[in-house]
C-alpha cells in the first residue's frame, strides 16, 4: 500500500494551511520511515537514448551493418558522402550470435540473435582496443532500420537496447529510421542526424549500386574460367563505388568503369549449372557470413548459378504494401482513425508519391543496372506477386516477406525462373517459419515438379543444412544437365558446335552478355540464343 | 580388372561399406561397425580390410563413393566422390524395390521420408524427401537414451512385442520431452516393455504428422534404419498405424495383402546407403573416371597433422592452460572426503532419514537429532521409487548395523519425484518440495549465501536469496538441458568412465565451441565438431564450457550476475565432476570478479540434508512422526496397476492411471495414484468425485477463478442483441461511387432499412457455423457469436471446438506440416473436432461453414501505441491451416463444409464491417443494412463482456485490498485461457487459496487506476495510466503490449502477485521476456514464471514450481500482513495528529490542497 493513499483519505488534511500541511508532511514521513512502512520502491523504466544533437555531429562516429556486404560498405560510403562519420561493421559471424544469446532475451529468433549481437560483440571489441566504455557511449552510435511490427524486426531496438543494458553499455544510442516512416522522419535543427529526402536519396542509392554489383557478380562468378577472377573484379569495383559515394562524384561513371573491370573476367556459360533461387525471409537470405552458413557461396560451391534478392525487391514491396493498404481504405463508406486509417489524410497525394517514388526507383535501377551490364534482368512485377500468393497467403498478412515467399515460389515456378527454390528461414522467423513453410509445402504440392527446399537456420546445425541443400542439388543438377541436353537436341547443336559459334559470335561472348530467359538455365539459354 | 566399386556410408554412430562387382552389381564385400566418434580411423581400417580382401586389386582399380552424415571432410583426403545420404537410399531403393512407394528411415540422429511420386501426364517417377531439421526427436537416439532410462539391455528389447492398448502419453516431439515423460512412467511403476512401446507409438506418430509434411505414406512402404530393421515392436506399430492414416485419408490399398508385404523390411537395410552410392557411381559413367581412390596416406597425413591449425581458428579456450593453474584448482575445489562420524556399538542411534528419489538416482541421508550427518547412501534408481526406498533403507540399517549398533528411525523426509508416493505410502513426516530442501541445505553450512545453484540429473535450480530466505528461483524447464545427464551421456558415447570426465576433459588443449540450450542440438553440434576433427578430450572440455552458459545465459538468463550478489554455493552430484566446476568458477568468476564460489560439501546429497534437516524441525514441533516405522517400510510390500481397471473414467479424456497400492507388513494399505491430468483423476468412485466437485464449487466462491469465469462468458451466448429495425425504418448512409481515373466519391444520404426476405431469414435459422475455440478467439469470441446470432442464426447452430487437451491433440494433430508454437499448432487438433465430430455430431452437425478469420489486428486498451497488431503465426494460421487440410485430399470439400477464413483488422471498424461483409453478405443472404446491425451488436456484445469481466475484476482486487490477502494475475496471452494450455497452472493456485485474476478483469478505469499508477504520468514520463512507452516505445504487439502493461499494474500493486505464461517458441513473447523481468524486480512482485509451456502438461515442472512460489507468496503474506499493521499503527499516529493540529488550528480550510503523500526512497528519509 502507498503511502499517498493512506494520506489521501485523511480527514481534515485539506483544510490545512500550506504551512501546516508542510509540517504535517514531515511528521508523517517521520513516523512513516520509524515504522519502516515509507515505500523505496522505485519502479522501472526504460530511459530509452536516442539519436545525436547537431553539436555532437562532427565527433559521433556511426556504425552501420545488416545488409549484404557491398550494400553496408556502400550505405557507409553513401553517408560519409554527405556528411557523416560512418563505418561498417563486419558481417555477423558465430561469435555474433553467441554474444546475441547471452545478452538478448530468451527465446528470440535467428536474425536478431546475430545482429542485436554482432553490435555487442564490436562495442567489445572497441573497448578491448583500448577505449573506454564511457567514450564508445559518448562517441558512437548505431544506426538501423525499425518497423512497427508485426514481426519481432520491429522489436530489434528494444533487443539492442536490453542487450547494450546487460552487457554495460547502457546509455549507447541506437539511431532508428522507420523503414515505411517516409522521407521526412526526424528532422530539426537540434537533430544530428537528420532523416530527410538526402538522407533517403543517398540510402537509395547505396542500395541500388549494391544491388547491381551483387547481381553482377552473381551471375558471372559461376562461369568463370579463371578461378577468383570475379571475386577480384567485385573488389575492385566496390572500391570504385565506395570512391564516388564517398566524394559525391557520379555513381553512373562508377558503374560504367565497373563494367570495364566486370567485361576482364573470362567466362565460359555453356557449362550447364542448376539456377537455384534463393528466397526466404530477408535477412537470412540476405546475409553473407554464418548467419545462413555462407549459403550463397556453399552453392555456388556445389556448382550452382545463384539467383539472389535484390533489396530493390524489397524497397517495391514496402511501397506496393503502402499503395494498397491507401486503395483498399479509400473504398470504404467512412475513414478509420487507426494506423492506416485515412481520417483526416490525403489518400490521393499519397498514392500520387508513393507511385511516382516506384517510378524513379525502377528507373534508377535500370539506369543503373545497364550501365553497369547488367542486361535483361527482371524486376518482379509486386502487383502479380501478391495476386499468385492471394489465395493461399492473404494480402493483408504482413510481417517480414509478407505473401512475398510464397508468390515468389509460384512465380519461380510458372515462370520457369529456377531449376531449384530455397527458401531459408531463419529458427523462429514467425511469418517464414510460422506461416509461409506451412502454405508453401501447399504450393510444392501444387507443382511436384518443382524442386523446393524449405531450410531453417539456427547458427548450428550446419551439417544438416548443407546435407539437406546437397539431397536437393542433386536433383538439380540432373534437372540442369536434362533440360541442356534437350536444348541441343533442339537446336541440333552439339557443345562443340556451340562452343564454336560461341568464339564467333563477339556479342555473346562478352562477359556482361546474358543470354535472354527461355528456360531456367544460363547455358541452356545460351544454346537457344546461339542457335 | 574393371574397377571394383565402393561404397562407404559413415554415419553418426556406425561406418558401412560395400564393394561391388560394377558388371553385376553384386555385393562382393561388405562390413558395419561402430565408430565411436573415430570416423577417419575407422574409415582408415575399412580401406585396409577393403585391401587385404581384394590384394590382386590396385589402388587404380578402386572406386571410392562416400555417403553419409560424417563423410564430407574425408572425401578430399580419400580421393572418393561424396553422395549425399539421402540420394545414395533413394537411388538403391529404386533399384533394389521399384514397386516401393515411400521409404521411411530412421537413423541415429536423422530420419527421413521418401515418397516416390509418379506424373500422371508423363509418367515421369519423382522423388520426394524429407529430412528431419537439427532436432532429433523421432530418430534412433532417442529410443537409445530410453532404453537406458527403463533400464532393458538391447536383446530384452528385441523381444518385446508391440500391443496397442496399454500404451501411455509420451511426447516424442522433442528427445527430451520424451525423455521426460519416460522418467515420470518409469516413477510410476510402468512395465518397461509397456514404457518402450509407448515411445515407439509416439516416435511413429511424430513422424507421420511432422516429417512426411502432410503427405500419405502410400504403399508398398519401406522401413529402413538401424532401429526399424532390429525393433520388431517398432515394425509392428508402422504396421497398425500406417494403414490407419490411409483409413482417415480415404487412400486405397489392398486389403487382401498381408500388411508386412505392404510395409516391408528388406534385409541388409543398413547398407542401402553404401549400395546406393556405389550404384550413384555406375551410373554416372562421365566422371567415374574423375574418382581417384588417393591411397591411405593421404588420409593418414589428415589425421595427424593440420588438424590442429585447421580447428585453431575456429576453435575455443581450454578448461585449464597450466599445469600450475590446475593444481591449484585441484587443491581448492576437491571436496573432501566424507569421514563418517564414529558409532559406538551396542548403542541406539536416533535419528532421522532425509531421502531425495531424485529422477536418476535416489540418495538417503541418517541425520541425528542434532543435525549431524552420520551416514550417506547413495542408489542409481531402478525405476520404481519404492523399490529403491526400500533399498536404500535397508542399506542405512545395514550400515548401522556394521558398527554393532542398532538403528531407531524417529522421522522420515522426502523430497525429489519420489516424495508424492512415499508421503502416502511409507506416511513420510515431509514432502518438501526439491527447491526448498536445497535452500535448507545451502543455508545449513552457508548462512549468508546469495545463489544457490543446482545442478541434478534432470534438473537445474537456481535460488537468489535474500536474508536468507528466497528471493526468487529460476528452474529450468523441461525443455533446457545443461544438466548432469547431458554430461553423463556424452562421456558414455565416448565410453568414458563419468569418474574419469574430469581427468579426460582436462587434457584437452583446445575446445570446440557448443551453442548452449537444447541437448538434442548439442548433440547435433556433437555430430558436426567430431567431423570436423575435435577428439574426445576437446569434446568433453567444450560441453563442460556450455554447462554454465546454459545455467546462466539459458535458465536464468539474466547476464548482469554480479547483481545476484558475491556469494555462490554449487549443489547436486554433478559438481561431483570438476570439469563442470572448473567452467562454473571460471564462468561466474568472469563476470563477478569478487565472488566467493564454493562448492556445498555434500554437493550430491544436499537435497536429502534439506529434507532430513525439515523432518528434524517438524518431528520436534508435532511431537511424534507419522513414518510407519523403519522395518515396516523395509518390508513393505507393493504392487502397481496400469491397466483398464485403472482407466479414468470421468471424462472423455479416459486418462489411463497408474494406481500403487501399499501393504505394511502390520496390514494397513494406501493407494497412490498417479498419471492423471486433472483433479478428477485423483477419485475412483461418483461418490469420490461429488465430494471433489462440492469442495471445487466451495473453493471457487472462496477464491474465485476470473479466467475461468472469463472464458465461459465468451463463448456462450449471454448477450441479447438488440432486434433488426424493420423495413422502410428511415436511416442515414453513406453511398460512395467510383468517379473517373478510380476517384472515389462519398454522398450522404437519407433512405428506409432494407430487410431481406423472409425466405432468406428461414434459410439463415439452417445456417449452422463452426468456429475452432483457439488464439485470438479466446478475446475476441462474443463479437463473432453475436454478429451471427443477430443476423438471425439459432445459437445452438454456432458452435465451437471443445478446449484443447492432449488427447484431442493426438487424434487430430496429423495434418501440419509446419512446427511453430503449440498455440498454433493445435488448431489442426480443433478443425479436425469441427469436422469430424462437431460436422457429424447428431446435435451439433452437418456444419455448412467453418469460419476461422485470420486476425491480423486485435483492440487494446493500451493508449500511444505504435500498431495494435496480432502476432503474424496467430494471424497466418487460418491459411496454414487451409494448406494443411486441401493439401493431398480437401477435407472440408469431402465434408461438404465451407471454409472461410477471412482476414479481419479488428482496429478498423469500417474496414473490418466490408472485410466481413464481402465474406458473408451473399452467403447468409442478408441486406447491407442487417449485416451493418449485426456488427454493430457484436461490437456492443464484445464491449459488454469486456465490462463484465472488469466488474468482476474490481469486486475481487478491492476485496484483496480489504483483507491484505494476495491475488494471482495471469498474464500470458489469450490463448492461455484454453486449459489444454495454461495446464491447470492457475487452478493449482486457486487450489492453494490465491483468487485468480486475469488481465481483461483488471479495471480499465483511469480514475480507479490512479492511485497505482499516477506517479509516471505526474512526472511526465507518460501521459496517462494506458501508456506503456516509459518501458517500451515499440509498442505495436497488442497481445504482448497488453501483458507488459498488466505487469506494471501488477508491479504497483501490494496485493497482486503474478503468473507469468508464455509457450515455447512465442515470438512476440520473447522480446517482452526483460522487459517484464524488470518490471517485476523494479516493484519486488513475486512471480511465477512458466515460459516454453507446450503441448505436455509438464506435471512435476507445474508441481516444484507452484510449491516454490507458495513458500515464497506465504513469506509475502506476512510481509505485507506485518506492513498492513504498520500502516494502522500510522494511520491511528497521523490522526491523532490531525486532530491535535486541528484542535490547534484556526486556519481556512485551503481547497487546492490534494492531500498525497508521496513516495520517495527510505534512504532518503533516513537521517
Amino acid at each position: 500500500m502507498k503511502l499517498g493513499m493512506l494520506t489521501e483519505d485523511l480527514e481534515g488534511y485539506d483544510a490545512l494551511s500550506d504551512k501546516e500541511k508542510e509540517e504535517f508532511d514531515s511528521y508523517a514521513l517521520k513516523e512513516a520511515a520509524a515504522l519502516g512502512v515509507a515505500e523505496s520502491l522505485t519502479q522501472w523504466f526504460d530511459e530509452n537514448p536516442q539519436g545525436f544533437t547537431k553539436d555532437e555531429k562532427d565527433h559521433i562516429t556511426i556504425w552501420n551493418s545488416g545488409l549484404s556486404w557491398s550494400t553496408d560498405l556502400f550505405v557507409s560510403a553513401a553517408l560519409r558522402g554527405i556528411g557523416y562519420h560512418v563505418k561498417t561493421m563486419p558481417v555477423p559471424d558465430q561469435e555474433s550470435l553467441r554474444n546475441g544469446k547471452e545478452f538478448g532475451n530468451r527465446g528470440q529468433c535467428n536474425p536478431t540473435y546475430f545482429t542485436v549481437g554482432n553490435l555487442i560483440k564490436h562495442l567489445k571489441g572497441l573497448e578491448a582496443s583500448g577505449l573506454s566504455k564511457e567514450e564508445i557511449i559518448k562517441n558512437h552510435t548505431f544506426l538501423t532500420a525499425g518497423a512497427c511490427g508485426p514481426c519481432r524486426f520491429g522489436t530489434y531496438v528494444t533487443e539492442y537496447r536490453k542487450a547494450l543494458r546487460d552487457s554495460g553499455f547502457e546509455g549507447f544510442r541506437v539511431v532508428l529510421f522507420q523503414q515505411q516512416g517516409g522521407l521526412k522522419q526526424a528532422t530539426g535543427d537540434e537533430q544530428g542526424l537528420e532523416l530527410n529526402p538526402t538522407f533517403f536519396r543517398s540510402l537509395i542509392k547505396a542500395f541500388l549500386a549494391g544491388d547491381v554489383v551483387n547481381l553482377m557478380a552473381y551471375r558471372i562468378r559461376p562461369y568463370e574460367v579463371v578461378p577468383g577472377s570475379t571475386n577480384a573484379a567485385l573488389e575492385q569495383s566496390r572500391e570504385l563505388v565506395i570512391q564516388a559515394l564517398e566524394e559525391s562524384k557520379s555513381v553512373l561513371l562508377a558503374m560504367a568503369r565497373c563494367r570495364r573491370i566486370f567485361e576482364a573476367v573470362e567466362v565460359n556459360r555453356l557449362q550447364p549449372k542448376p539456377m537455384v533461387s534463393v528466397i526466404g525471409e530477408f535477412w537470412a537470405m540476405t546475409t553473407e557470413g554464418d548467419g545462413n552458413y555462407h549459403l550463397q557461396r556453399f552453392l555456388e560451391q556445389e556448382g550452382a548459378e545463384v539467383a539472389i534478392q535484390p533489396l530493390v525487391n524489397w524497397v517495391l514491396f514496402i511501397l506496393w504494401e503502402q499503395i494498397r493498404d491507401t486503395q483498399r481504405r479509400m473504398e470504404l463508406r467512412e475513414d478509420d482513425v487507426a494506423r492506416k486509417g485515412l481520417s483526416g489524410k490525403e489518400p490521393w497525394k499519397k498514392i500520387a508519391m508513393l507511385r511516382a517514388a516506384r517510378v524513379a526507383l525502377v528507373g534508377l535501377f535500370k539506369l543503373f543496372a545497364n550501365t553497369i551490364g547488367l542486361r535483361g534482368y527482371h524486376l518482379p512485377n509486386m502487383d502479380e506477386i501478391a495476386s499468385l500468393a492471394h489465395e493461399h497467403y492473404d494480402n493483408e498478412l504482413r510481417g517480414g516477406e509478407g505473401h512475398m515467399e510464397v508468390g515468389k515460389l509460384i512465380d519461380s515456378v510458372e515462370e520457369n525462373r529456377a531449376h531449384m527454390v530455397i527458401s531459408v528461414k531463419p529458427f523462429g522467423c514467425m511469418p517464414s517459419s510460422g506461416v509461409s513453410d506451412g502454405v508453401q509445402s501447399l504450393i510444392s504440392a501444387k507443382y511436384p515438379k518443382a524442386i523446393f527446399l524449405a531450410i531453417e537456420t539456427s547458427g548450428d546445425g550446419e551439417v544438416n543444412v548443407q546435407s539437406r541443400v546437397q539431397m536437393m542439388m542433386f536433383k538439380a543438377h540432373q534437372r540442369a544437365q536434362a533440360e541442356f541436353e534437350e536444348a541441343m537436341e533442339t537446336t541440333g547443336l552439339d557443345l562443340e558446335q556451340a562452343e564454336e559459334k560461341l568464339s564467333r559470335s563477339w556479342r555473346a561472348r562478352r562477359t556482361i552478355h546474358y543470354p535472354p530467359h527461355k528456360l531456367a538455365g544460363t547455358a541452356a539459354n545460351q544454346l537457344l540464343e546461339l542457335a | 580388372m574393371t574397377r571394383l566399386q565402393v561404397g562407404i556410408d559413415v554415419g553418426s554412430t556406425t561406418v558401412k561399406a560395400v564393394v561391388v562387382d560394377p558388371e553385376t552389381r553384386e555385393i562382393l564385400w561388405k562390413d558395419y561397425q561402430r565408430h565411436e566418434t573415430r570416423q577417419p580411423e575407422m574409415v582408415l581400417d575399412f580401406l585396409v580390410r577393403i585391401g587385404a580382401a581384394f590384394p590382386e586389386a590396385s589402388r587404380e582399380d578402386l572406386a571410392i563413393y562416400m555417403t553419409g552424415s560424417g563423410s564430407s571432410p574425408l572425401c578430399e583426403p580419400v580421393g572418393a566422390r561424396f553422395v549425399q545420404e539421402v540420394n545414395a537410399v533413394t537411388i538403391a531403393v529404386e533399384n533394389l524395390h521399384p514397386d516401393v512407394q515411400s521409404v521411411v528411415e530412421l537413423g541415429g540422429q536423422d530420419a527421413k521420408i521418401i515418397i516416390f511420386n509418379t506424373n500422371e501426364e508423363t509418367g515421369e517417377r519423382t522423388a520426394f524427401t524429407s529430412m528431419n531439421d537439427k532436432c532429433a526427436s523421432g530418430t534412433g537416439a532417442t529410443i537409445d537414451k530410453c532404453m537406458l532410462k527403463v533400464g532393458m539391455a538391447p536383446e530384452e528389447v528385441q523381444k518385446i512385442l508391440f500391443d496397442p492398448s496399454k500404451l501411455h502419453h509420451v511426447a516424442a516431439k522433442c528427445g527430451v520431452f520424451a525423455e521426460t515423460d519416460i522418467v515420470n512412467l518409469v516413477k510410476s511403476g510402468i512395465p518397461a516393455p509397456e514404457i518402450m512401446n509407448s515411445l515407439a507409438d509416439a516416435i511413429v506418430h511424430q513422424n507421420l504428422s511432422v516429417l512426411t509434411r502432410g503427405n500419405t505414406l502410400k504403399s508398398k512402404v519401406l522401413l529402413l534404419g538401424g532401429p526399424n530393421c532390429y525393433l520388431p515392436f517398432l515394425q509392428d506399430c508402422w504396421r497398425l498405424r500406417i494403414p490407419e492414416t490411409w483409413s482417415e485419408r480415404g487412400y486405397e490399398y489392398d486389403k487382401d495383402v498381408d500388411i508386412a508385404d505392404l510395409i516391408i523390411i528388406p534385409e541388409d537395410s543398413q547398407y542401402y546407403a553404401a549400395y546406393g552410392g556405389v550404384l550413384f557411381g555406375i551410373a554416372d559413367v562421365s566422371n567415374t573416371e574423375d574418382v581417384c581412390y588417393r591411397g591411405l596416406d593421404a588420409l593418414k597425413e589428415y589425421m595427424t597433422s593440420g588438424r590442429a591449425e585447421r580447428l585453431a581458428a575456429s576453435a575455443g579456450k581450454p578448461l585449464v592452460k597450466t599445469e600450475d593453474e590446475l593444481a591449484e584448482f585441484i587443491d581448492e575445489y576437491t571436496i573432501p572426503k566424507f569421514i563418517q562420524p564414529d558409532i559406538p556399538a551396542g548403542t541406539v542411534v536416533r535419528g532421522v532419514v532425509g531421502l531425495d528419489g531424485g529422477s536418476t538416482s535416489s540418495k538417503a541421508v541418517l541425520m541425528d537429532e542434532e543435525g549431524t550427518i552420520l551416514r550417506k547412501a547413495y542408489r542409481l534408481s531402478k525405476g520404481n521409487p519404492i523399490q529403491d526406498t526400500k533399498e536404500i533403507l535397508a542399506e542405512l540399517k545395514q550400515m548401522v548395523a556394521d558398527e554393532g549398533a542398532e538403528l531407531d528411525v524417529i522421522g522420515f523426509g522426502a523430497t525429489g519425484y519420489a516424495a508424492a508416493v512415499l508421503e502416502e505410502s511409507v506416511k513420510a513426516d515431509v514432502n518438501i518440495v526439491e527447491t526448498i530442501a536445497h535452500m535448507q541445505s545451502a543455508r545449513s553450512v552457508y548462512p549468508d549465501v546469495d545463489v544457490v545453484c543446482d545442478i541434478g540429473g534432470q534438473d537445474i535450480k537456481v535460488l537468489f536469496m535474500e536474508h536468507g530466505d528466497i528471493k526468487d528461483f529460476k528452474l529450468s524447464n523441461q525443455c533446457s538441458a545443461g544438466n548432469g545427464m547431458l554430461l553423463q551421456a556424452m562421456a558414455d558415447q565416448f565410453g568414458v568412465p563419468i569418474v574419469d570426465y574430469a581427468d579426460v576433459a582436462f587434457g584437452a588443449p583446445l575446445s570446440p565451441k557448443f551453442s548452449y540450450g537444447c541437448a538434442v542440438f548439442l548433440d547435433s553440434d556433437r555430430v558436426n565438431f567430431q567431423k570436423e576433427g575435435y577428439s574426445k578430450e576437446e569434446l568433453l572440455a567444450g560441453l563442460a564450457l556450455v554447462l554454465p552458459k546454459n545455467v546462466w545465459q539459458y535458465v536464468v538468463g539474466v547476464p548482469r550476475m554480479a547483481e545476484f550478489g558475491t556469494k555462490f554455493v554449487l549443489q547436486g552430484g554433478t559438481q561431483k565432476n570438476l570439469a563442470a566446476v572448473k567452467a562454473q568458477v571460471d564462468y561466474i568468476k568472469e563476470r563477478v570478479p569478487d565472488a566467493e564460489v564454493l562448492v556445498h560439501p555434500h554437493c550430491g546429497e544436499a537435497g536429502a540434508i534439506g529434507a532430513a534437516r525439515e523432518t528434524l524441525r517438524v518431528v520436534k514441533k508435532r511431537g511424534h512422526s507419522t513414518f510407519i516405522g523403519l522395518q515396516q517400510a523395509i518390508d513393505l510390500e507393493y504392487t502397481t496397476i496400469n491397466d483398464e481397471s485403472t482407466v479414468c473414467h470421468f471424462c472423455p479424456n479416459e486418462c489411463s492411471r497408474t494406481f500403487i497400492d501399499t501393504i505394511t507388513p502390520d496390514g494397513s494399505s494406501s493407494r497412490y495414484i498417479s498419471g492423471f491430468s486433472c483433479e478428477k483423476g485423483t477419485v475412483e468412485s461418483k461418490e469420490a468425485l461429488k465430494v471433489l466437485h462440492k469442495e471445487k464449487k466451495e473453493l471457487r466462491a472462496q477464491y474465485p477463478n476470473l479466467i475461468e469465469f472469463e472464458t465461459d462468458l465468451a463463448f456462450k451466448h449471454w448477450y441479447e442483441p438488440t432486434p433488426m429495425p424493420s423495413a422502410g425504418t428511415p436511416m442515414r448512409d453513406t453511398e460512395v461511387k467510383r468517379g473517373l481515373l478510380g476517384r472515389v466519391k462519398r454522398r450522404l444520404i437519407s433512405r428506409g432499412f432494407e430487410r431481406s426476405s423472409s425466405a432468406d431469414a428461414a434459410f439463415r435459422k439452417s445456417i449452422k457455423i463452426g468456429m475452432p475455440r483457439v488464439l485470438n478467439m479466446y478475446s475476441t469470441a462474443p463479437l463473432w457469436r453475436t454478429y451471427f446470432e443477430t443476423l438471425g442464426l439459432r445459437k445452438n447452430n454456432i458452435i465451437w471446438s471443445v478446449e484443447s487437451s492432449e488427447e484431442m491433440f493426438t487424434e487430430g494433430g496429423k495434418y501440419g506440416s509446419v512446427d511453430p508454437c503449440y498455440p498454433s499448432k493445435v488448431v489442426q487438433a480443433h478443425i479436425h473436432d469441427l469436422i469430424f465430430e462437431k460436422h457429424e455430431g447428431r446435435r451439433t452437425g452437418p456444419l455448412n461453414y467453418i469460419f476461422f478469420p485470420g486476425l491480423t489486428h486485435v483492440p487494446t486498451w493500451v493508449s500511444h501505441v505504435m500498431d495494435s497488431a496480432s502476432c503474424p503465426i496467430v494471424a497466418g494460421t487460418p491459411k496454414v491451416i487451409k494448406a494443411a487440410f486441401t493439401k493431398e485430399v480437401d477435407f472440408f470439400a469431402r465434408a461438404g463444409i465451407e471454409y472461410i477464413d477471412t482476414a479481419c483488422i479488428l482496429t478498423e471498424r469500417h474496414l473490418f464491417n466490408d472485410q466481413m461483409w464481402n465474406d458473408w453478405g451473399e452467403r447468409l443472404r442478408v441486406t447491407r443494412d442487417e449485416h451493418d446491425h449485426a456488427i454493430k451488436e457484436a461490437w456492443k456484445a464484445l464491449e459488454g463482456w469486456e465490462q463484465t469481466v472488469q466488474d468482476r475484476g474490481r469486486e475481487v482486487i478491492e476485496d484483496l485490498e480489504a483483507t491484505g490477502r494476495l491475488g494471482v494475475l495471469v498474464i500470458g496471452r489469450p490463448y492461455h485461457q484454453d486449459p489444454g494450455l495454461h495446464h491447470g497452472i492457475p487452478d493449482e493456485l486457486q487450489a492453494l487459496g490465491y483468487p485468480i485474476l486475469s488481465m481483461r478483469s483488471i479495471p480499465k478505469d483511469a480514475k480507479w487506476l490512479a492511485k497505482y499508477m499516477q506517479d509516471e504520468v505526474d512526472s511526465g514520463l507518460i501521459d496517462d495510466v494506458f501508456d506503456l512507452r516509459d518501458v517500451w516505445p515499440e509498442n505495436y504487439s497488442s497481445n504482448s503490449v497488453q501483458k507488459v502493461w498488466a505487469a506494471r499494474f501488477a508491479a504497483r500493486h501490494p496485493n497482486v502477485v503474478v503468473l507469468d505464461l508464455s509457450s515455447f517458441k512465442c515470438g512476440h513473447d520473447a522480446p517482452s521476456y526483460g522487459l517484464v523481468d524488470e518490471i517485476m524486480k523494479g516493484g519486488r512482485t513475486p512471480r511465477l514464471i512458466m515460459h516454453d509451456i507446450d503441448a505436455n502438461k509438464p506435471g512435476g515442472s507445474i508441481v516444484i514450481r507452484t510449491k516454490t512460489f507458495a513458500y515464497s507468496l506465504e513469506l509475502e503474506a506476512e510481509k505485507l500482513e506485518q506492513q498492513r499493521e504498520r500502516f494502522a499503527q500510522l494511520k491511528a499516529r497521523l490522526q491523532e495528529r490531525m486532530q491535535q493540529m486541528q484542535s490547534a488550528s484556526t486556519a481556512p480550510p485551503n481547497l487546492d490542497g490534494r492531500g498525497r503523500l508521496h513516495v520517495i526512497p527510505q534512504q532518503e528519509m533516513s537521517p
